[in-house]
């Protein structure tokens, strides 16, 4: 698995096609109890629902 | 192969029996973007991926939402029992109880049981994990929409099952 | 949410699932980071935990996992006998 900058191999990311962004390990959560509640041990990861839906 | 741990990823204690929310909450174990789908498709699509990593991550995540699949099943189950067949009946689980009284029977909210149809498995890396990314989106949006529209103070699950 | 104090049994059951929790994460994280070796350590520091604490479970309470049935001095099969996770409660 490569991990390639978007912004340096700009021409290694042809259109059309969808991109994942790749995951590195930065932070865990310090308090595991809590990251168990939250759901994952990555603060990066918890991303809680704040809204209903997308309306025009 | 497959072990069982003889306890739940997180726990569930449910204290007020709820019929009317069970049915709801039976289409995340075996609806359209329920675990039982979900780990249906993380275990089939696993044989055919060119790389060890994802043939790996695709095991693993596929037996943790068998975890998951289990805390559903345990809300529903923990929702209906002891419930007497006329409260059964006022809550609109009725025509549930009729086939399957308080046995755990995976299938959608509208009725359609648990099949195949609810997952794909295409033999192609890049357009199984594209699916797999829809799945987990669909799951995802259903899990908050419960919490919104049925933000009930009794149950209290960890968002472990996202 | 109870404030009651947790019993001992409860403690290591909760802990058992945080640490299992914590476990499952980093081995999925590594599925994919195959060579990150801070991820690797931190996962053998937390299934040493896992270990130590689910085989102290099955020596004082029961079995959570077949592999731990030999420790549990049981004159009943316990894996059986005891209440199911369904159930509630550890």
């Amino acid at each position: 698995m490569q991990d390639y900058s978007f912004n340096e191999y700009f021409d290694r990311f042809p259109v059309a096609m969808a991109y994942v962004p790749w995951q590195h390990l930065t932070n865990i959560f310090e308090n595991l109890d809590e990251a168990y509640h939250v759901g994952t041990i990555f603060p990066e990861l918890e991303k809680p629902f704040t809204g209903r839906r997308c309306v025009k | 192969m497959w072990s069982y741990e003889k306890r739940l990823q997180y726990p569930v204690n449910i204290k007020e029996p709820n019929a009317k929310l069970a049915q709801v909450i039976l289409t995340q174990y075996g609806g359209p973007d329920g675990e039982l789908g979900a780990s249906m498709r993380y275990i089939s699509q696993r044989y055919s991926m060119p790389y060890n990593e994802v043939a790996a991550i695709l095991t693993d995540i596929g037996t943790e939402e068998l975890a998951h699949l289990e805390m559903v099943s345990t809300i529903v189950h923990q929702l209906t029992r002891n419930l007497s067949m006329e409260e059964i009946a006022e809550s609109g689980f009725a025509n549930y109880y009729v086939d399957h009284t308080v046995g755990i029977w995976p299938m959608a909210a509208g009725g359609i049981p648990f099949n195949s149809c609810e997952f794909q498995s295409k033999g192609d890396a890049i357009t199984d994990l594209h699916e797999d990314m829809a799945a987990d989106a669909t799951l995802l949006k259903m899990q908050h929409m419960f919490k919104a529209s049925y933000a009930t103070s009794h149950i209290r699950t960890s968002n472990v099952l996202q | 949410m109870n404030n009651r104090m947790k019993s001992e049994r409860e403690q290591l059951f909760h802990d058992i699932g945080v640490i299992s929790f914590v476990v499952t994460e980093m081995n999925e994280y590594l599925d994919t980071h195959p060579t990150d070796k801070e991820a690797m350590e931190y996962l053998n520091h937390y299934v040493r935990m896992q270990n130590q604490a689910m085989r102290e479970y099955a020596m004082k309470y029961g079995p959570l996992r077949i592999s731990d049935a030999d420790g549990c001095n049981q004159n009943e099969w316990k894996w059986a006998t005891q209440p199911w996770p369904w159930e509630g409660g550890c």
